[in-house]
């Protein structure tokens, strides 16, 4: 085995470790520049991000290309226990997680050059980000959770990074307490599988399932691994953590927690419950369903998640609609998404499992997107309660009109992504037939719910009477007599060119969504028939 | 080694992992929730100890070898908690989680 045949298929993981330990090696060498730290991490996400289209096949990069193609939606040999297998949804989500990173990359290189901060803010970002692309190629379960804990490691960090903030510490603080729980809690499922199943590998763990059937230890086990991952994924009776930490938490790192690595539970549930992992070799007599739907539990698995979902949308949405703050209402609202998501998981066609990955990527632009477009307003000095945001889509055309289709992409208006991946969502589960009907029916009623919410924002944007100039909060920025306190431009271009990008995306692809969608249903049908 | 002896085995794991996860949920004393934690991760990596032992797959070593992962990713976790709790205690002079309510619930 040459070096090149080793490292070549982490090459996208190398280029971000190499930039990580750059960016902490200048930081030694007090080399604190935001243009400079910043631009190192921008560049690494960005090639890293070429890396994994062109082994997507994506043609114009195919030269970029580092895996082969032989390894990708390839069954190991029988009774081979690979740590890490290559599937082209895998790509697909790692190519979705540093689009994000790379985003908040972007945009934050706006902030101040001289913040004290910035090396470890991009440092432990891109950490990060090495975590979640080491779960999109997981097939190990222990690989699985502690790819996940190299994510979840760095964000307690990242929430926490600037030492100084008093509520970014203390969510920081809940957001580790609630992280160890989760991680303890998934632990002690992994151990009680590996207990039932004798191995932590899922391709082996799939083997054995028919043999091993459905005693207490795998009930138990399954039980407690689905706690420890809803954790990550915000489903709702785990979820109370996630508006406390978005809203404590610095606005860009609001973004990438938001926008990024919440999804790297998505991902774990497809694997652990779905794909080639658990479904092959049986999705050709069901056509869908956990565990191949040919077990007697599976069934009782889908109800159990669907029922999730439908109350991890709803009380998403319920309580969405009380907040009086921007980045709480905003919380709430990516915790009722986690719910579209689920709907697929519960469905586990790979029409569904497209849907859901498509959400996935839509609500990657929109959240990320929307939490950057507060960080932008809270840089203008408007403050934090929606009410204060009056006549800002008059003020600054521009950015009203971004988040004003970011709000309309959440709620799923047509011609944005929103639509198409609600809509593809939806129509997998009137194709799935039976009760997965009502999980279309209730992500439209509630789809139709968080309208109310979204539509407030954009009244008091466009509709509503700017503040007065002499509130103190607003002085300067929004009122016309004040004194100018930010320099022309105001958002930096880093942010207001990422801002506008991700609104361009989002109609773009809301129009024409044929190569995103078309890459994306392939993927998800390979995931759930790889050698079938 | 028999079954009588993993059930043993297991309610201890059980107990520690019950007793862990209590602590988590009732103790607002930072340091005093790190054990808690420590404690219940301890329940697994026993746990994977345990299944080793006994034949039921071909596991090999892989339990023993998942063991000592585990022990030092327990240990990164909580050298990540105190590091938190440390810049919070220079803040704002506790570590009292309940006083840490600056954020609104």
């Amino acid at each position: 085995m040459t070096l090149s045949s080793f490292g070549a298929p982490f090459l996208p993981e190398i280029v971000l470790l190499a930039a990580v330990l750059l960016i902490f090696l200048l930081d030694v060498l007090k080399v604190r520049r935001i243009e400079l730290t910043g631009g190192i991490a921008v560049a690494a996400t960005l090639f890293a991000l070429g890396l994994i289209v062109a082994d997507l096949g994506f043609a114009p990069l195919a030269f970029l290309s580092s895996i082969p193609s032989s390894q990708i939606d390839q069954l190991p040999a029988v009774g081979a226990a690979p740590l890490y297998a290559f599937t082209s949804l895998g790509l697909v989500f790692q190519a979705i997680f540093l689009l994000a990173a790379f985003f908040v990359c972007l945009a934050s290189t706006s902030r101040p050059s001289d913040e004290r901060g910035s090396p470890i803010f991009y440092g432990l970002l891109l950490l990060a980000t090495i975590g979640m692309l080491l779960v999109a190629i997981a097939s190990d379960l222990i690989f699985l959770l502690l790819a996940i804990e190299v994510t979840s490691i760095a964000s307690y960090l990242l929430v926490a990074y600037t030492r100084k903030d008093v509520r970014g510490l203390e969510a920081a603080m809940k957001f580790f307490v609630i992280g160890a729980l989760s991680t303890v809690l998934s632990f002690f499922g992994a151990s009680l599988l590996f207990g039932a199943y004798g191995t932590t590998n899922l391709y082996l763990i799939r083997e054995a399932g028919a043999a091993v059937g459905y005693p207490i230890l795998v009930l138990l086990g399954y039980g407690f691994l689905i706690a420890g991952l809803a954790f990550k994924v915000t489903l709702v009776p785990f979820h109370a953590w996630a508006v406390d930490v978005y809203d404590g938490a610095p606005d860009d790192v609001s973004a990438f927690l938001a926008g990024g690595t919440k999804k790297i539970g998505v991902f774990a549930f497809f694997l652990v419950f779905l794909g080639p992992v658990l479904v092959v070799g049986t999705v050709g007599q069901s056509g869908y369903g956990l565990f191949g739907g040919s077990v007697a539990l599976g069934p009782s698995f889908q109800i159990a998640l669907g029922a999730i979902a439908v109350l991890t949308m709803t009380v998403g949405n319920v309580l969405a609609l009380l907040q009086k703050e921007m980045k709480r209402m905003l919380a709430y609202s990516s915790i009722s998404q986690a719910g579209y998501m689920l709907i697929g998981i519960a469905i586990g066609s790979a029409p569904a499992l497209g849907g859901a990955t498509l959400q996935v990527f839509a609500h990657v632009l929109m959240k990320t997107g929307a939490f950057l477009v507060v960080g932008a307003v809270a840089a203008l000095g408007v403050g934090p309660l929606i009410e204060d945001w009056r006549g800002l889509g008059l003020r600054r055309p521009l950015l009203g009109t971004s988040f004003a289709l970011m709000l309309l992409s959440l709620a799923g208006v047509p011609l944005t992504i929103g639509f198409v991946s609600k809509f593809v969502l939806f129509s997998a589960a009137v194709q799935a037939q039976g009760w997965f009907i009502w999980l279309a029916v209730a992500g439209l009623l509630n789809s139709a719910l968080s309208v109310f919410y979204y539509a407030r924002v954009l009244k008091v944007m466009f509709f509503d009477a700017p503040p007065v100039p002499s509130s103190p909060a607003t002085t300067g920025v929004m009122g016309a007599a004040g004194p100018p306190v930010l320099p022309v431009g105001g958002l930096g271009y880093g942010r207001a060119a990422t801002i506008a990008v991700i609104a361009a995306i989002i109609v773009a692809f809301g129009i024409y969504p044929q190569p995103v969608l078309g890459a994306i249903q392939a993927a998800a049908y390979h995931f759930v028939t790889v050698g079938a | 080694m028999t079954e009588l002896a993993l059930t043993g085995f297991l309610g201890l794991s059980a107990g520690l992992f019950g007793i862990g996860i209590f602590g988590i949920l009732t103790r607002r004393n930072f340091i005093l929730l790190l054990i808690s934690i420590e404690i219940a991760m301890n329940a697994a990596i026993l746990n994977f100890v345990y299944f080793a032992a006994f034949p039921s797959g071909t596991s090999g070593l892989s339990g023993q070898s998942i063991a000592v992962v585990l022990i030092g990713f327990a240990a990164t976790e909580v050298a990540v908690g105190l590091a938190i709790v440390l810049a919070l205690n220079r803040l704002k002079g506790t570590i009292n989680v309940a006083r840490a309510n600056d954020l609104k619930l």
